[in-house]
């Protein structure tokens, strides 16, 4: 069950890969940003009655736009001026989404509680939660789609470029900052998705972002930045540890389980495993 | 008179961060000449080349393309208009394969159609592109990394190729083939604005030829001139 | 840097009346809404000067300032809890917390730049967790974890806890004052400009950045101490919570990373915000997130940052300096 969540985290993580890979920031905000596609998802369900994953097809649109026009207007500047700035400015817009969850929803915890998402399958004498079937399943058509789209579109190729070398790119005639922008939205795409499936998968409140933020740090770490597979493998590592932390070690200390490992990770791995 | 001339760069000056690199520089270049642009490593010539190229902005002066100011244009926009160029160190895409590099090379929106065209040429100037294809980049050897960066820059149709110490770090035998590829493609039309170091190599193969010293062109003139110049002899061929 | 020294020459006798005048404020019938808008500005004052000697100055972006605050803050209340009076805990507070930043800096200082700064934001969020479910001193009380009243602390003046505060936010001062003119100081501002260079000028690179993340530890820690004395009460959430990296990063911002007076013009300025909006939690929070951002977009080095390149300030200092 660990591997399965491991899915989901691979799918948070993968947005914030993306982005570090190519862009090289590292987005902070990128866990609200998934909550706020989990929002999103409960807007959906609650005031309009739509099914979460069904919202998706509007979601995914919306946050690529969001992030389309977030990296273009203020992250490319922010990253004009230093590293550090984007780093505060990421914070920033932490802050802000957090809080106007928090002002919007109130500090009580959310759920996407769809009918289907308590149900249970039953494969042999494992029982799992629906859920985290779906989130395994969800990880993995998302990782193929994007490795496909890095494959074989101009713009994925572009991407790639662009994340290896810029000055290069620039004189080849890629529009760096124009494909920044599509990176972000990408991202934001992915996390309109992590969101929903977090939503389904978790209770989620205003502040719960950080919470996956620093596992979603954890994996693309661990993985290496940029690449593809190494979330996946993060991803199921730090589920893993989660769930088997839990186990031994009682429920509410996974989450311990979980940032020690981050910690560790990064002492011991900051290149990762199929970093480049 | 000005459709006689391809590049002109007008007195710029130009800055590193707040280091000035170019004090005053002009040159011209003219439809299907090889120009070159001598000097020593921190003479400014590299800094001259991405200014031209866009990646720098000129503080100061102009520069002029086929009758155009491109001196506030973004790089993408100027490789769109038809200048390339390899920078130092080859600048290809190490983790992608030699064919990727090259269809990366016509990203640019007039490029594009001429995409199957343009790889053909480049296969026929370097056949070892196509049986490498779909090697990694990075797998290749110095003089191949070389040549997959000329045969990117064709890929962008480009009228003006800008070519930054091409022959570092290579063996003769190699720069002896790149520069008589280079005379093939300027028989196939684009003209070569190429950046050395070596001197005498460089006065063989260009028409005319700039040498900058220091951030500024100190000498300047057709390459048999140069050859003659008594500085030039004392300077660099030690005479 | 240098030459802000001269200034102060010149404008010493009033700095110095300011100083004193602001220290006989308690025993001046000041209304207690200033002394404890001023107590609080002291408080982030410290703290603001130590993210701004490791941001600022030391290429450091910290975020776990929380960590040393929160756990200064209980080595401080559990030694209340030992029968021990309050302010024998102020100072071993501030021990633990630079003892806990030489802990940390273990791991975290192998990383550069933006992996140090995930490693600092993990930091209180797992001693967060830690004091959620351990309870160092007293009965056990399920599932609350280590919320505890901060004892003995009643008998404590307003006055008491103004001047204590008034120390260490003038202390604060004077100690960036003096690291940055010190040869720690000129060491900081070659890593700044560039590590590597720094480091092959034998410039001993992890020893100057340790330095300054244990001081920093230190005196925000005591900071920290002297705000739970004023709290009372003390609990992991808001211990370690996230909202004193933004109050204290903000404050630096606005007034300028990297400056001597950005954190005091900083400060004043998020204190005020604070009290304004005191009633609106979210809001005030979702200003500051705006400012935030605002500010590194438009004016990345802050109000004195910006001030330094423009002429009338640049006059105002050859004003001063004149003396």
């Amino acid at each position: 069950m660990g591997i399965l969540l491991g899915g989901l985290y691979a799918v948070i993580a993968l947005g914030l890969s993306l982005v570090f890979g190519v862009v090289k920031e590292i987005n902070i905000a990128h866990g609200d940003l998934v909550i706020l596609g989990s929002y999103f998802g409960y807007v959906a369900m609650s005031v309009i009655g739509i099914d979460p994953i069904l919202s998706l097809v509007i979601g995914i649109p919306l946050m690529f736009g969001f992030g389309f026009v977030l990296q273009k207007y203020i992250l490319n500047r922010a990253f004009k001026i230093s590293m550090d700035a984007t780093l505060i400015i990421a914070f920033g817009i932490s802050i802000i989404l957090q809080n106007v969850f928090q002002l919007i929803w109130s500090p009580m915890s959310r759920g996407l509680t769809t009918s289907y998402a308590l149900s249970s399958v039953t494969a042999g004498p494992i029982r799992v939660p629906l859920a985290y079937l779906l989130d395994f399943i969800v990880a993995i058509v998302v990782m193929l789609f994007l490795r496909e789209f890095m494959r074989r579109t101009y713009l994925g190729k572009a991407i790639r470029a662009a994340a290896q070398d810029r000055k290069t790119a620039h004189l080849m005639g890629i529009n760096t900052d124009q494909v920044y922008a599509y990176t972000f939205g990408i991202s934001m795409a992915f996390a309109a998705i992590a969101g929903i499936f977090l939503g389904l998968t978790f209770p989620f409140t205003p502040v719960s972002g950080m919470s996956f933020l620093i596992i979603a740090l954890g994996v693309v770490v661990l993985g290496g930045m940029g690449s593809i597979l190494g979330t996946f493998i993060g991803g199921i590592a730090f589920g893993l540890a989660q769930t088997l932390g839990g186990y031994f070690f009682g429920l509410a200390a996974q989450m311990l389980v979980a940032y020690t490992m981050v910690l560790v990770v990064l002492a011991v791995i900051p290149r990762g495993i199929f970093g480049r | 008179m000005p459709e006689e001339i391809l590049l002109n760069v007008n007195h710029i000056d130009a800055f590193h961060g707040s280091f000035q690199a170019l004090w005053d520089v002009s040159l011209t270049v003219k439809p299907g000449e090889i120009v070159a642009i001598i000097g020593a490593n921190s003479s400014g010539k590299s800094t001259l080349l991405d200014t031209i190229s866009g990646l720098v902005h000129p503080a100061r002066g102009s520069i002029e393309f086929e009758g155009q100011d491109i001196s506030t244009l973004e790089a993408f926009k100027i490789v769109n208009l038809g200048i390339c160029q390899t920078p130092e160190g080859r600048g290809i895409f190490p983790d992608l394969t030699v064919l990727e590099n090259l269809i990366l090379g016509s990203y640019n929106h007039k490029a594009r159609p001429k995409r199957a065209q343009n790889l053909q040429e480049v296969y026929q100037l370097f056949p070892i592109m196509e049986e490498r294809k779909n090697q990694l980049a990075k797998t290749l050897s110095g003089g191949e990394q070389q040549m997959l960066a000329i045969g990117r820059g064709l890929m962008s149709t480009p009228k003006l190729m800008l070519l930054d110490e091409m022959s570092l770090g290579l063996a003769p035998i190699l720069v002896n083939e790149l520069y008589r590829i280079l005379r093939e493609i300027r028989e196939r039309g684009i003209t070569i604005l190429f950046v050395e170091q070596n001197v005498r190599r460089s006065l063989t193969e260009a028409d005319r030829a700039y040498i900058m010293e220091a951030g500024r062109v100190v000498l300047s003139g057709t390459a048999a001139e140069l050859r003659e110049e008594e500085g030039v002899k004392k300077a660099y061929f030690g005479a | 840097m240098k030459t802000t020294f001269p200034r102060l020459r010149g404008g010493l006798i009033p700095a110095i009346v300011v100083i004193v005048v602001l220290a006989l404020f308690p025993v001046m019938g000041i209304p207690r809404q200033w002394l404890l808008y001023l107590f609080l500005f002291f408080i982030y004052l410290a703290m603001s000067n130590m993210w701004n000697l490791l941001a600022g100055y030391s290429g450091l972006i910290s975020l776990c300032p929380a960590a040393f605050i929160g756990l200064a803050g209980y080595t401080m209340t559990v030694m209340t809890w030992l029968g021990l009076p309050y302010y024998t805990g102020i100072l071993p507070g501030a021990i633990v917390a630079a003892l806990f930043a030489v802990l940390i800096s273990i791991p975290v200082f192998r990383l550069k730049g933006i992996y140090f700064a995930i490693g600092t934001l993990v930091v209180p969020e797992i001693l967060r967790y830690v004091f959620l479910l351990w309870r160092p001193v007293g009965d056990v009380i399920y599932g609350r974890g280590a919320g505890y009243t901060v004892k003995g602390v009643s008998a404590v003046t307003q006055a008491q806890l103004y001047w204590f505060a008034f120390a260490i936010g003038i202390a604060s001062v004077l100690l960036m004052r003096y690291i940055l003119r010190s040869k720690l100081g000129t060491g900081l501002a070659a890593i700044r400009d560039n590590d590597v260079t720094a480091a092959s000028s034998g410039i001993n690179v992890f020893n100057l950045k340790l330095g300054s993340f244990v001081i920093s530890a230190f005196v925000t820690g005591l900071a920290g101490t002297i705000f739970y004395i004023y709290q009372g009460y003390i609990e992991p959430a808001s211990a370690f919570s996230i909202r004193w990296l933004i109050t204290i990063m903000l404050a630096t911002v606005i007034g300028g990373e990297g400056t001597e007076e950005g954190p005091i013009v900083g400060t004043i300025i998020v204190v005020f915000l604070y009290f304004t909006l005191a009633r609106y939690a979210e809001i005030s929070l979702i200003i500051q997130g705006v400012i935030l951002v605002g500010i590194m977009l438009l004016a990345p080095r802050g109000i004195i940052g910006t001030l330094r390149k423009t002429r009338p300030y640049r006059s105002l200092l050859k004003l001063a300096t004149r003396r």
